[in-house]
């Protein structure tokens, strides 16, 4: 049967098919999956979240706890918890209903309800205490696997996310009559406004009060015009579009659904779009949610809203059933029942809680034949996967009386409205207690923020237009512009006032009367958590779950907090509101991650000669942002033949490696000796110009931070290299350091690590490789010894040419601009061609430093080693005043014995990096560990494994066996010298 | 988005490298500045963000004892020597390769840049520049005219910065032509 309602709605009359458990389901263009179930008489959607009870539509909004679907649109677009009012449809679409087995109409864990004693709120903390081990194996996985709604998707999301910062001088959230009239007083020239609403519409309470005149015009034509008005006036205007978090600054995040109505979507749309808003005026227009009666049975389907009843007959033109009982402690769900009768639909009975409610609302009901109830409770609801009656009787002394069973199928509430306060709270605005509207009211807000209209309590359109034009003429005045508010005249209007309640008086046993119905808890929940103790409405939150779910409590935070006040004898504002924290709604994890996926999930930084690498089958491995060559297999080869053979090149001919990410800093100035004095270890007054020399970084704690070759060009001029991952880090601490402890050095420092392009040419066949490409340089031994650098040209190519050595072999690094890396490169590769040159990666360039002792800055220290503890003592100038660190270095801590020094390990297997080292591998656990395993690899030049490792007195336990324990196996190692090849250094000076 | 908000919606952004140019980084005390007007045949401009330029030269101030020289190869040579022959104090360091530069213009390059810049771009004047982050990335963004930017960045930036400029284009044209 179809609850369509002709000539009611904004849905246009074209049909759209989707599926509901595999049932195919007929709504019209502009439904969401709620109004579309709703035409066709389903309330049931669902199981609750504990107890498995049957769950339907409650509201027409966002704040939606009960309808939460499984939601498809294709491979790999599944989503969970899809709130089937906020869904729009589109054919194609999917929906499934959650937490159910094997059917939404036969559950199996519909049992969970029967033992509900049980489950009382905190149950598993009294319950589940013995036998302790039981909680990791049997408890918590059969409460995870019983407890729960959707399945998260297994399949890699396909859509793509976006994101974007946008400045507007005023925001307004909320696009109901108090924001669009906000937009409108805020719209001058020049003044950048933005107005959002998280629904497909703007007009918010407009398009469910079509009733409602505003200056003589019908509401939705007069909306109309209004849109096109501000649109024109160079409004931006973004529907679908949430504000889920209000952030210092006025910066404010917002979700925009950009694709999930349409059924074909362009492939270059993004799904989702996150806007980072800093906005000049915020103003806050979000209305206010209507609150559930909290009564025995509140739960069942077919109960829902009276408000959102209202919106389903007028925006969508939706009769919520054809018997209603109405049930309410405010004057608004009476406007609710007369649009109902109007539309086709029984009012069995308006039940008001109240003695007296206004006598217009009751000789209006009288007129259209209603029965009012004043005075009443409604002690339980009956039916199974549809509500079938209600029962109510008059209130005497606090106790329902004799109670008649209203028939239906459908029950309307409303327990008033409470103001959407979450992004005001957000802001870490203060809220106060209104005693007459028991509820509370946004009051200050560190932000350059305004609440407007039923935000903050104002009831009706006239009062929120009103209210919201002030405001946008006020925001504009903050900017220093003057706009002067409309004034409309407003007809039809209903504003109205209630009462707040507890839970509604029963003589049932044991009531079942929802808080919260995501988080399935009851009214006696809350007053179990009092009496076992919880006072504060924090803790009572925390013990109960109440306001703990993916809705934050929007219709029920009030409600616990009245029934926790009054069972703890308090007034509201002293049991207090908890505290609302970002996202407003659910956001999906690819709207905040946006364009940050695949290939842009991160900066992939690579080097000129990147290109080379890629095209000649490198394998890569990241460093820092970097992307580096890690080995170049040769085809059939696997990482260890490819490093053996690359390793081997460069020890009996010559290898070349693309060094171009190492850190380089010019360093400029007449103090620039000085200012390296100052910062490395190293003395560097007597370097002369085109020599190099080793430079050790500390921190002021003494402990190693970075390394590298500093070359000297000119008495004024330094070029400093840095590791790869250090570079920045480096470059930082240098300039901290001049432009706050040393700002009388004539010093600068510019950052050069991309201009050059760095080329290593290493093995004693070097020379020969390069000297035909060099001009003007010689190269011989005497003329250009190792640790030299000149400016010179190699393959034309304007260049600095160093003459180090990272892996103990005769050594250069070809430093060109980085435009010619490429084609220096390719010469390089072609001039060496006849001697065999071999591209290496970082791979070998570790395995063959390893070789030589040298350290690698992160791997073999990390963070806690001096430079005596890794055997270069040597590169600290004694007789320097001062170096960042000295003083450090003499701490009593840093010279004592046991410290952990670097050492080599040579054991007949290859060890494990990382790996523990002891001396005694039959003591039992746990062992005392004597330091760790930081570099191990097999090396070609030995023919056997080595690896260096941080041993505590290390330096004196040369020849020593230590033992390693693995898994299946402890390994034994000789300590010795970390230097493995040519400990003389006989091959640098070739 | 709206339908009404749709039509106000610009079309089409150009994104182009441009060829390689020579580049300076200079530092120089305040007081000192007035001597790099020989070199370059005109003052330096004296706010954060401000540029001058004559004959294809260009200076921005980056910071307070901060410049950025654009030049023509031509004038390489010349301003070199120049800086060479100052007798302040100072740092002229060659960053020519340092760097690759975009340019970026059409109705929709305020949108564009908005996917990664956080800086309010609309309110940057014309003929001005700011140092600032495009997705993370240190960058230069010039602007010459109301739809015209130039984005300088360190050149291992630029794949991720042009990969990410072009799908972001793809959805914003996709945006503007949604129905």
């Amino acid at each position: 049967m179809s609850y369509r309602v002709g000539g009611r709605g904004r849905v246009s009359d074209r049909p759209v098919t989707f599926t509901f458990d595999g049932r195919r389901i007929e709504g019209r263009a502009g439904d969401t999956v709620a109004s579309a179930l709703l035409a066709n008489g389903i309330h049931l959607t669902g199981r609750s979240f504990k107890y498995h009870r049957p769950r339907g539509i409650l509201t027409a909004g966002s704040e939606e706890p009960n309808a939460l679907l499984q939601v498809r649109r294709g491979p790999g677009r599944a989503e969970p918890n899809t709130r089937a009012t906020v869904q729009e449809i589109h054919p194609g679409l999917e929906t499934e209903s959650q937490n159910r087995w094997p059917s939404l109409r036969v559950d199996a864990l519909s049992i969970n309800d029967r033992l509900s004693p049980v489950f009382a709120a905190g149950f598993y903390y009294k319950t589940f205490m013995w036998p302790k081990a039981f909680w990791d194996r049997v408890y918590e996985p059969v409460i995870r696997a019983a407890a729960g709604l959707g399945r998260a998707p297994a399949e890699p999301d396909p859509d793509r996310y976006a994101s974007r910062y946008l400045h507007t001088d005023v925001l307004v959230v909320g696009g109901g009559p108090a924001g669009l009239a906000a937009a409108r007083a805020a719209a001058l020239p020049g003044v950048r406004v933005t107005l959002v609403d998280e629904t497909a519409e703007f007009g918010g309470a407009l398009l469910s009060e079509p009733g409602t005149e505003v200056d003589g015009r019908q509401a939705w034509a007069w909306l109309e015009d209004e849109l096109t008005a501000v649109a024109a006036m160079g409004v931006r205007l973004m529907s679908r579009t949430t504000a889920i978090g209000y952030y210092h600054e006025n910066m404010i995040a917002l979700a925009e659904r950009v694709t999930d109505h349409l059924e074909a979507p362009h492939p270059d749309l993004p799904r989702e779009r996150l806007w980072r808003v800093r906005a000049g005026q915020v103003i806050l227009a979000q209305g206010a949610h209507e609150k559930p009666l909290v009564f025995n049975g509140n739960d069942r389907p077919g109960v829902m809203l009276a408000g959102a009843a209202r919106t389903y007959l007028n925006r969508y033109g939706v009769r919520p059933g054809d018997r209603a009982a109405v049930i309410t402690s405010h004057d608004s769900a009476y406007a609710a029942a007369f649009d109902l009768v109007g539309a086709g639909t029984a009012i069995a009975a308006i039940i008001d809680t109240r003695l007296e409610p206004p006598a217009e609302l009751l000789s209006a009901a009288a007129e259209r034949g209603i029965p009012v109830r004043v005075g009443h409770t409604v002690t339980g609801t009956d039916g199974r996967l549809r509500v079938s009656a209600v029962r109510t009787a008059p209130v005497r002394d606090g106790r329902p009386s004799f109670a008649v069973r209203i028939p239906c199928d459908c029950v309307l509430m409303s327990g008033g409205w409470t103001p959407a306060l979450s992004l005001f709270s957000h802001s870490r605005g203060t809220l106060l207690w209104d005693a007459e509207a028991e509820t509370f009211l946004p009051d200050r807000s560190p932000e350059a923020c305004r609440m407007v209209g039923g935000a903050r309590g104002l009831w009706g359109i006239g009062a929120a237009l009103a209210d919201g034009a002030e405001a946008g003429a006020a925001a504009v005045a903050a900017l220093g512009r003057t706009s002067a508010p409309s004034q409309r005249a407003v007809t039809g209007d209903a504003p109205g006032t209630g009462q707040a309640c507890r839970e509604l008086p029963t003589d049932w046993p044991n009531p079942r009367a929802f808080v919260d119905f995501q988080n399935d808890v009851t009214a006696k929940d809350i007053r179990l958590a009092v009496r076992e103790g919880m006072r504060s409405i924090e803790h009572v939150k925390r013990y109960t779950t109440s306001g703990m779910a993916t809705d934050q409590g929007k219709s029920s935070n009030i409600n616990a907090l009245m029934i926790a006040a009054d069972a703890i004898g308090r007034s509201a504002p002293e049991v207090g509101l908890t505290t609302f924290r970002p996202p407003y709604t659910p956001v999906t994890f690819g709207a905040i991650a946006g364009h940050h996926r695949d290939g842009h999930f991160e900066v992939t930084r690579k080097t000129p000669i990147d290109g080379w690498a890629e095209a000649n089958g490198a394998v890569f491995e990241p460093v820092g942002q970097w992307r580096r060559a890690w080995y170049v297999p040769r085809a059939g080869e696997d990482m260890e033949t490819a490093v053996l053979r690359e390793c081997a090149a460069v020890r009996e001919a010559v290898g070349m490696f693309d060094a171009s990410t190492l850190g380089k800093i010019e360093v400029v100035g007449p103090d620039a000796g000085e200012f390296l004095n100052r910062m490395y270890t190293n003395p560097w007054t007597k370097l002369g110009v085109g020599r190099c020399r080793y430079g050790l970084l500390l921190g002021e704690d003494g402990y190693i931070r970075d390394d590298g070759v500093i070359g000297r060009l000119a008495p004024d001029l330094f070029h400093v290299t840095t590791t790869t991952g250090g570079a920045a880090r480096v470059m930082n601490t240098m300039e901290d350091y001049l432009q706050t402890e040393w700002p009388e050095l004539k010093v600068w420092l510019t950052s050069t690590t991309e201009q050059w392009a760095v080329i290593a040419v290493n093995g004693p066949k070097a020379r020969e490789v390069i000297a035909p490409l060099v001009e003007g340089l010689d190269l011989s031994p005497e003329a250009f010894p190792h640790m030299s650098v000149a400016e010179t040209t190699v393959a034309g190519v304007p260049a600095r040419l160093f003459r180090i050595s990272f892996t103990g072999e005769l050594g250069f690094e070809i430093n060109v601009p980085a435009r010619h890396g490429r084609a220096v490169w390719d010469k390089v590769a072609a001039a060496g061609a006849d001697h065999g040159i071999t591209p290496y990666g970082t791979e070998s360039m570790h395995v063959l430093r390893a070789e030589k002792g040298y350290i690698i800055v992160g791997q073999d220290t990390d963070g806690t080693v001096t430079p005596a503890d890794a055997g270069l003592s040597w590169a600290i100038g004694k007789k320097k005043p001062d170096f960042v660190g000295k003083r450090s270095l003499a701490r009593p801590d840093l010279v004592a014995a046991g410290r952990r020094e670097l050492v080599g390990l040579l054991a007949d297997d290859k060890l494990e990096e990382g790996a523990q080292i002891v001396l005694d591998p039959s003591e039992p656990m746990p062992m005392t560990m004597l330091g760790h395993v930081t570099s191990s690899y097999q090396s070609a030049a030995l023919g056997r494994p080595i690896a260096l490792a941080l041993l505590a007195d290390g330096h004196s336990r040369m020849g020593e066996r230590v033992h390693i324990p693995m898994p299946g196996a402890t390994l034994s190692a000789e300590v010795t010298s970390p230097v493995f090849y040519d400990p003389d250094g006989d091959r640098l000076k070739l | 988005m709206n339908e009404l908000a749709r039509d106000l919606l610009p079309a089409a952004t150009v994104i182009t490298a441009l060829a390689p140019a020579c580049r300076f980084s200079l530092r120089i005390a305040p007081q000192d500045g007035v001597e790099a007007a020989g070199p370059l045949g005109f003052a330096l401009p004296e706010r954060i963000g401000a540029r001058a330029s004559a004959n294809s030269v260009e200076a921005l101030m980056l910071g307070p004892d901060e410049w950025l020289i654009l030049a023509p190869e031509a004038a390489r040579e010349r301003l070199v020597s120049g800086f060479e022959a100052l007798s302040a104090v100072h740092s002229c360091v060659d960053i020519s390769d340092r760097e690759i530069s975009l340019s970026i213009g059409g109705p929709g390059v305020l949108d564009l840049l908005s996917v990664g810049c956080p800086r309010d771009l609309a309110a940057l004047p014309e003929g001005e520049a700011r140092r600032t982050v495009f997705d993370g990335v240190s960058v230069v963004l010039w602007r010459d005219g109301s739809e015209s930017f130039r984005l300088d960045a360190w050149r291992s930036f630029m794949p991720h910065i042009e990969s990410l400029l072009a799908s972001a284009e793809r959805a914003r044209a996709a945006d503007c032509n949604r129905t």
